[in-house]
Protein backbone atom coordinates (compact mmCIF):
# COMPACT_ATOMS: atom_id res chain seq x y z
CA UNK A 1 0.00 0.00 0.00
CA UNK A 2 1.73 3.57 -0.58
CA UNK A 3 2.22 6.58 1.15
CA UNK A 4 -0.50 8.23 -0.90
CA UNK A 5 -3.62 5.86 0.04
CA UNK A 6 -2.68 5.36 3.65
CA UNK A 7 -2.97 9.10 3.97
CA UNK A 8 -6.36 9.03 2.31
CA UNK A 9 -7.63 5.91 4.24
CA UNK A 10 -6.64 7.62 7.56
CA UNK A 11 -7.98 10.49 6.33
CA UNK A 12 -11.36 9.26 5.84
CA UNK A 13 -11.31 6.96 9.43
CA UNK A 14 -10.67 10.24 11.21
CA UNK A 15 -13.37 12.44 9.85
CA UNK A 16 -15.61 9.44 10.23
CA UNK A 17 -14.58 9.40 13.65
CA UNK A 18 -15.27 13.46 13.70
CA UNK A 19 -18.51 13.05 12.38
CA UNK A 20 -19.90 10.32 14.70
CA UNK A 21 -18.61 11.94 17.35
CA UNK A 22 -20.41 15.65 16.71
CA UNK A 23 -23.38 13.70 15.81
CA UNK A 24 -23.49 11.71 19.10
CA UNK A 25 -22.77 15.36 21.24
CA UNK A 26 -25.10 17.43 18.84
CA UNK A 27 -28.25 14.51 20.08
CA UNK A 28 -27.13 14.43 23.85
CA UNK A 29 -26.78 17.90 24.53
CA UNK A 30 -29.73 19.41 22.11
CA UNK A 31 -32.96 20.85 24.37
CA UNK A 32 -36.16 21.95 23.07
CA UNK A 33 -36.55 24.86 21.08
CA UNK A 34 -38.17 28.06 22.97
CA UNK A 35 -41.66 27.45 22.80
CA UNK A 36 -42.36 30.81 21.70
CA UNK A 37 -40.52 30.36 18.25
CA UNK A 38 -42.36 26.90 17.47
CA UNK A 39 -45.29 27.09 14.71
CA UNK A 40 -48.43 25.97 16.19
CA UNK A 41 -50.21 22.92 14.61
CA UNK A 42 -53.47 24.11 16.21
CA UNK A 43 -54.89 27.43 17.15
CA UNK A 44 -57.99 26.71 19.75
CA UNK A 45 -59.97 27.81 21.79
CA UNK A 46 -59.55 26.13 25.22
CA UNK A 47 -63.70 25.43 26.14
CA UNK A 48 -63.66 23.79 22.23
CA UNK A 49 -60.58 21.84 23.24
CA UNK A 50 -61.78 20.77 26.57
CA UNK A 51 -65.12 19.82 24.60
CA UNK A 52 -63.21 17.61 22.03
CA UNK A 53 -61.70 15.75 24.93
CA UNK A 54 -64.78 15.32 26.92
CA UNK A 55 -66.28 13.96 23.41
CA UNK A 56 -63.71 11.38 22.91
CA UNK A 57 -60.41 12.04 24.21
CA UNK A 58 -58.76 8.90 22.96
CA UNK A 59 -59.44 10.81 19.62
CA UNK A 60 -58.09 14.39 21.03
CA UNK A 61 -55.30 12.78 22.03
CA UNK A 62 -54.75 11.35 18.95
CA UNK A 63 -54.67 14.96 17.52
CA UNK A 64 -53.45 17.06 19.39
CA UNK A 65 -50.42 14.85 22.21
CA UNK A 66 -46.87 16.15 21.50
CA UNK A 67 -48.51 18.92 19.31
CA UNK A 68 -47.50 22.67 19.89
CA UNK A 69 -50.92 24.15 20.29
CA UNK A 70 -52.11 28.02 20.55
CA UNK A 71 -55.34 27.82 23.25
CA UNK A 72 -57.18 30.86 23.83
CA UNK A 73 -59.50 31.66 27.17
CA UNK A 74 -60.23 32.98 30.04
CA UNK A 75 -57.93 32.01 33.12
CA UNK A 76 -60.03 30.37 35.55
CA UNK A 77 -56.73 29.93 38.28
CA UNK A 78 -53.25 30.13 38.73
CA UNK A 79 -51.57 27.77 41.08
CA UNK A 80 -48.36 27.33 42.41
CA UNK A 81 -46.03 24.37 41.46
CA UNK A 82 -43.25 24.01 43.44
CA UNK A 83 -40.96 26.74 42.87
CA UNK A 84 -42.98 27.53 39.58
CA UNK A 85 -46.60 28.13 38.49
CA UNK A 86 -49.51 26.94 36.21
CA UNK A 87 -51.61 28.92 34.37
CA UNK A 88 -55.65 27.44 33.90
CA UNK A 89 -58.34 27.76 31.52
CA UNK A 90 -61.27 26.09 32.68
CA UNK A 91 -64.76 25.48 32.18
CA UNK A 92 -66.61 26.43 34.82
CA UNK A 93 -69.90 24.96 34.12
CA UNK A 94 -68.19 21.17 34.17
CA UNK A 95 -64.96 21.57 36.12
CA UNK A 96 -63.16 20.39 33.34
CA UNK A 97 -59.79 22.69 32.37
CA UNK A 98 -56.99 22.62 30.29
CA UNK A 99 -53.50 23.81 32.45
CA UNK A 100 -50.24 25.12 31.37
CA UNK A 101 -46.63 24.19 32.89
CA UNK A 102 -44.51 27.12 31.43
CA UNK A 103 -40.72 27.07 30.11
CA UNK A 104 -38.31 28.12 32.76
CA UNK A 105 -37.64 31.76 30.40
CA UNK A 106 -41.11 32.07 30.23
CA UNK A 107 -42.32 32.25 34.08
CA UNK A 108 -41.89 35.67 34.84
CA UNK A 109 -44.22 36.40 31.67
CA UNK A 110 -46.42 34.00 33.26
CA UNK A 111 -46.24 35.81 36.66
CA UNK A 112 -48.16 38.83 35.37
CA UNK A 113 -51.22 37.19 34.07
CA UNK A 114 -54.13 37.23 36.57
CA UNK A 115 -57.46 35.63 37.07
CA UNK A 116 -60.12 36.41 34.52
CA UNK A 117 -57.15 37.83 32.01
CA UNK A 118 -58.17 37.48 28.47
CA UNK A 119 -55.41 34.97 27.00
CA UNK A 120 -53.24 32.60 24.42
CA UNK A 121 -50.57 30.37 25.25
CA UNK A 122 -48.70 28.59 23.19
CA UNK A 123 -47.49 24.59 24.31
CA UNK A 124 -46.78 21.79 23.63
CA UNK A 125 -50.12 19.37 24.29
CA UNK A 126 -49.17 16.49 26.60
CA UNK A 127 -52.60 14.95 26.31
CA UNK A 128 -55.56 14.39 28.65
CA UNK A 129 -57.41 11.90 30.34
CA UNK A 130 -60.85 11.59 32.67
CA UNK A 131 -59.94 12.47 36.01
CA UNK A 132 -61.56 9.49 38.86
CA UNK A 133 -59.83 11.98 41.68
CA UNK A 134 -61.82 15.19 39.96
CA UNK A 135 -64.40 13.57 38.09
CA UNK A 136 -63.49 15.79 34.98
CA UNK A 137 -61.55 15.86 31.98
CA UNK A 138 -57.61 17.10 32.22
CA UNK A 139 -55.25 18.57 29.99
CA UNK A 140 -51.95 19.40 29.87
CA UNK A 141 -49.59 21.30 28.43
CA UNK A 142 -45.75 21.68 29.05
CA UNK A 143 -42.72 24.02 28.05
CA UNK A 144 -45.63 27.16 27.65
CA UNK A 145 -45.19 30.46 26.91
CA UNK A 146 -47.85 33.54 26.61
CA UNK A 147 -48.16 34.08 23.46
CA UNK A 148 -49.71 37.63 23.78
CA UNK B 1 -85.44 14.74 72.07
CA UNK B 2 -85.81 17.25 69.27
CA UNK B 3 -83.16 19.15 70.61
CA UNK B 4 -80.46 16.49 71.49
CA UNK B 5 -81.34 15.27 67.64
CA UNK B 6 -80.27 18.28 66.44
CA UNK B 7 -77.09 18.86 68.33
CA UNK B 8 -76.35 15.50 67.28
CA UNK B 9 -76.91 16.06 63.61
CA UNK B 10 -74.83 19.02 63.84
CA UNK B 11 -71.87 17.68 65.50
CA UNK B 12 -72.05 14.84 62.54
CA UNK B 13 -72.67 18.31 60.09
CA UNK B 14 -69.57 19.80 60.90
CA UNK B 15 -67.34 15.98 61.36
CA UNK B 16 -67.96 16.06 57.69
CA UNK B 17 -67.22 19.27 56.60
CA UNK B 18 -63.35 18.66 58.74
CA UNK B 19 -63.33 15.35 56.73
CA UNK B 20 -63.86 17.14 53.08
CA UNK B 21 -61.29 15.57 50.58
CA UNK B 22 -58.77 17.94 49.40
CA UNK B 23 -57.14 18.19 45.89
CA UNK B 24 -54.63 20.09 43.86
CA UNK B 25 -54.16 19.51 39.86
CA UNK B 26 -50.41 21.31 40.41
CA UNK B 27 -48.89 18.69 41.82
CA UNK B 28 -45.42 17.92 40.98
CA UNK B 29 -43.49 14.42 40.61
CA UNK B 30 -40.18 14.24 39.90
CA UNK B 31 -38.32 10.93 37.89
CA UNK B 32 -34.69 10.48 38.16
CA UNK B 33 -33.01 7.80 36.56
CA UNK B 34 -29.99 9.30 35.77
CA UNK B 35 -26.48 7.77 36.52
CA UNK B 36 -22.84 8.20 35.97
CA UNK B 37 -23.09 6.96 33.03
CA UNK B 38 -26.33 9.57 31.54
CA UNK B 39 -27.55 12.62 33.05
CA UNK B 40 -29.84 13.22 30.62
CA UNK B 41 -33.49 10.42 32.01
CA UNK B 42 -34.47 13.31 34.31
CA UNK B 43 -37.42 14.82 34.12
CA UNK B 44 -40.61 16.50 36.10
CA UNK B 45 -44.19 16.54 35.95
CA UNK B 46 -46.25 19.43 37.43
CA UNK B 47 -49.43 19.00 35.94
CA UNK B 48 -50.33 15.83 38.97
CA UNK B 49 -53.95 15.57 40.26
CA UNK B 50 -53.73 14.72 43.91
CA UNK B 51 -56.40 14.21 46.74
CA UNK B 52 -55.85 13.43 50.49
CA UNK B 53 -59.02 12.52 52.50
CA UNK B 54 -57.61 13.74 56.30
CA UNK B 55 -60.11 11.55 57.84
CA UNK B 56 -59.79 7.79 56.48
CA UNK B 57 -56.12 8.76 55.59
CA UNK B 58 -56.76 7.46 51.70
CA UNK B 59 -54.49 9.21 49.13
CA UNK B 60 -54.11 9.12 45.25
CA UNK B 61 -52.74 10.24 42.23
CA UNK B 62 -53.23 10.53 38.75
CA UNK B 63 -50.34 11.51 35.94
CA UNK B 64 -50.63 11.59 32.39
CA UNK B 65 -47.09 10.45 31.25
CA UNK B 66 -47.03 12.61 28.10
CA UNK B 67 -46.58 15.46 31.00
CA UNK B 68 -43.15 14.62 32.37
CA UNK B 69 -41.18 17.36 30.83
CA UNK B 70 -37.16 16.49 29.65
CA UNK B 71 -35.03 18.78 28.55
CA UNK B 72 -33.60 16.77 25.71
CA UNK B 73 -36.09 15.71 23.30
CA UNK B 74 -34.45 12.24 22.22
CA UNK B 75 -34.77 11.43 25.89
CA UNK B 76 -38.37 12.70 25.65
CA UNK B 77 -39.20 10.14 22.90
CA UNK B 78 -37.44 7.20 24.20
CA UNK B 79 -39.18 8.04 27.72
CA UNK B 80 -42.48 7.87 25.98
CA UNK B 81 -41.98 5.08 23.03
CA UNK B 82 -43.67 1.37 23.02
CA UNK B 83 -39.56 0.34 24.68
CA UNK B 84 -40.45 2.12 27.28
CA UNK B 85 -43.87 3.51 29.00
CA UNK B 86 -45.68 3.35 26.04
CA UNK B 87 -47.53 6.21 26.76
CA UNK B 88 -49.64 6.22 23.53
CA UNK B 89 -51.23 2.58 25.12
CA UNK B 90 -50.93 3.38 28.81
CA UNK B 91 -51.27 7.36 29.08
CA UNK B 92 -51.61 7.55 32.40
CA UNK B 93 -49.66 6.38 36.15
CA UNK B 94 -52.26 6.31 38.91
CA UNK B 95 -51.19 5.77 42.62
CA UNK B 96 -54.17 4.86 45.54
CA UNK B 97 -53.08 4.60 49.23
CA UNK B 98 -53.42 5.01 52.24
CA UNK B 99 -51.10 6.84 55.25
CA UNK B 100 -50.95 3.89 57.44
CA UNK B 101 -49.79 6.09 60.49
CA UNK B 102 -52.78 8.02 60.80
CA UNK B 103 -53.39 8.53 64.25
CA UNK B 104 -49.85 10.25 64.80
CA UNK B 105 -50.82 13.39 62.55
CA UNK B 106 -53.00 15.61 63.48
CA UNK B 107 -54.32 17.57 60.47
CA UNK B 108 -56.10 20.60 63.37
CA UNK B 109 -52.43 21.58 64.78
CA UNK B 110 -49.66 23.36 62.48
CA UNK B 111 -46.65 21.13 62.62
CA UNK B 112 -44.78 18.81 60.24
CA UNK B 113 -45.99 15.50 60.66
CA UNK B 114 -43.74 11.71 59.27
CA UNK B 115 -46.28 9.84 57.14
CA UNK B 116 -45.72 6.24 55.65
CA UNK B 117 -47.65 5.71 53.03
CA UNK B 118 -48.66 2.19 51.58
CA UNK B 119 -51.07 1.32 48.16
CA UNK B 120 -51.29 0.48 44.74
CA UNK B 121 -49.00 2.23 42.15
CA UNK B 122 -49.98 1.28 38.35
CA UNK B 123 -47.14 2.26 35.62
CA UNK B 124 -47.34 1.03 32.33
CA UNK B 125 -50.41 -0.72 32.74
CA UNK B 126 -49.03 -2.75 35.46
CA UNK B 127 -50.05 -2.55 39.07
CA UNK B 128 -47.84 -3.26 42.26
CA UNK B 129 -47.69 -2.55 45.79
CA UNK B 130 -45.33 0.53 46.67
CA UNK B 131 -44.50 2.21 50.11
CA UNK B 132 -43.01 5.73 50.25
CA UNK B 133 -41.72 7.50 53.41
CA UNK B 134 -42.22 11.38 53.23
CA UNK B 135 -44.15 14.79 55.80
CA UNK B 136 -47.17 15.95 56.06
CA UNK B 137 -47.05 19.89 56.66
CA UNK B 138 -49.77 21.08 58.69
CA UNK B 139 -50.23 25.17 58.56
CA UNK B 140 -53.81 26.51 59.35
CA UNK B 141 -55.95 25.17 56.68
CA UNK B 142 -53.04 24.71 54.18
CA UNK B 143 -51.86 20.83 54.00
CA UNK B 144 -48.96 19.92 51.82
CA UNK B 145 -46.81 16.72 51.31
CA UNK B 146 -43.84 15.38 50.19
CA UNK B 147 -42.66 11.79 49.82
CA UNK B 148 -39.42 10.34 48.35
CA UNK B 149 -38.90 6.50 47.33
CA UNK B 150 -37.40 4.61 44.42
CA UNK B 151 -39.10 1.83 42.04
CA UNK B 152 -37.81 -1.13 40.08
CA UNK B 153 -38.03 -0.36 36.27
CA UNK B 154 -38.44 -3.96 35.99
CA UNK B 155 -41.45 -4.99 37.93
CA UNK B 156 -43.14 -2.40 35.24
CA UNK B 157 -41.72 -4.25 32.66
CA UNK B 158 -40.00 -1.61 31.46
CA UNK B 159 -36.46 -2.82 30.06
CA UNK B 160 -33.53 -2.42 27.74
CA UNK B 161 -30.35 -2.31 26.26
CA UNK B 162 -29.93 1.22 27.95
CA UNK B 163 -30.65 0.20 31.41
CA UNK B 164 -28.55 -3.35 31.19
CA UNK B 165 -25.58 -0.79 29.93
CA UNK B 166 -26.12 1.17 32.75
CA UNK B 167 -27.06 4.49 31.29
CA UNK B 168 -30.43 4.65 33.00
CA UNK B 169 -30.93 3.52 36.47
CA UNK B 170 -32.51 0.21 37.31
CA UNK B 171 -34.27 2.06 40.04
CA UNK B 172 -34.80 5.39 39.51
CA UNK B 173 -35.67 8.20 42.36
CA UNK B 174 -39.53 9.44 42.53
CA UNK B 175 -39.93 12.32 44.40
CA UNK B 176 -43.85 13.91 44.99
CA UNK B 177 -44.67 17.91 46.23
CA UNK B 178 -48.01 18.44 46.70
CA UNK B 179 -49.67 21.75 48.63
CA UNK B 180 -53.40 20.61 48.86
CA UNK B 181 -56.09 23.31 48.84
Amino acid sequence: MNVKRKRIILTTIILLVVIVACSVWYIFTVKFNDTKDEKPAFNVKALDLIHEFKTNDSLANKKYAEKILTVSGLVTEIESADSTLNIKLGDTLTGSYAIFAFQQQHLNEAKSIKKGDSISIKGSCSGGAYSEILESEFITFKRCAINK
Amino acid sequence: MKKTNLILALVFASGALFAQKKTTTSGTVNFDATTSLDALPKADNKTVVAAINTTSGTIAFEAIVKSFSFSNPMMQEHFNSDKWLDSDKFPTSTFKGKITNLSTIDFSKDGTYPADVAGDLTIHGLTKPATAKGNIVVSGKAISATAEFTIKLADYGVTGKAIEGGKVAKEPKIIVAVDFK
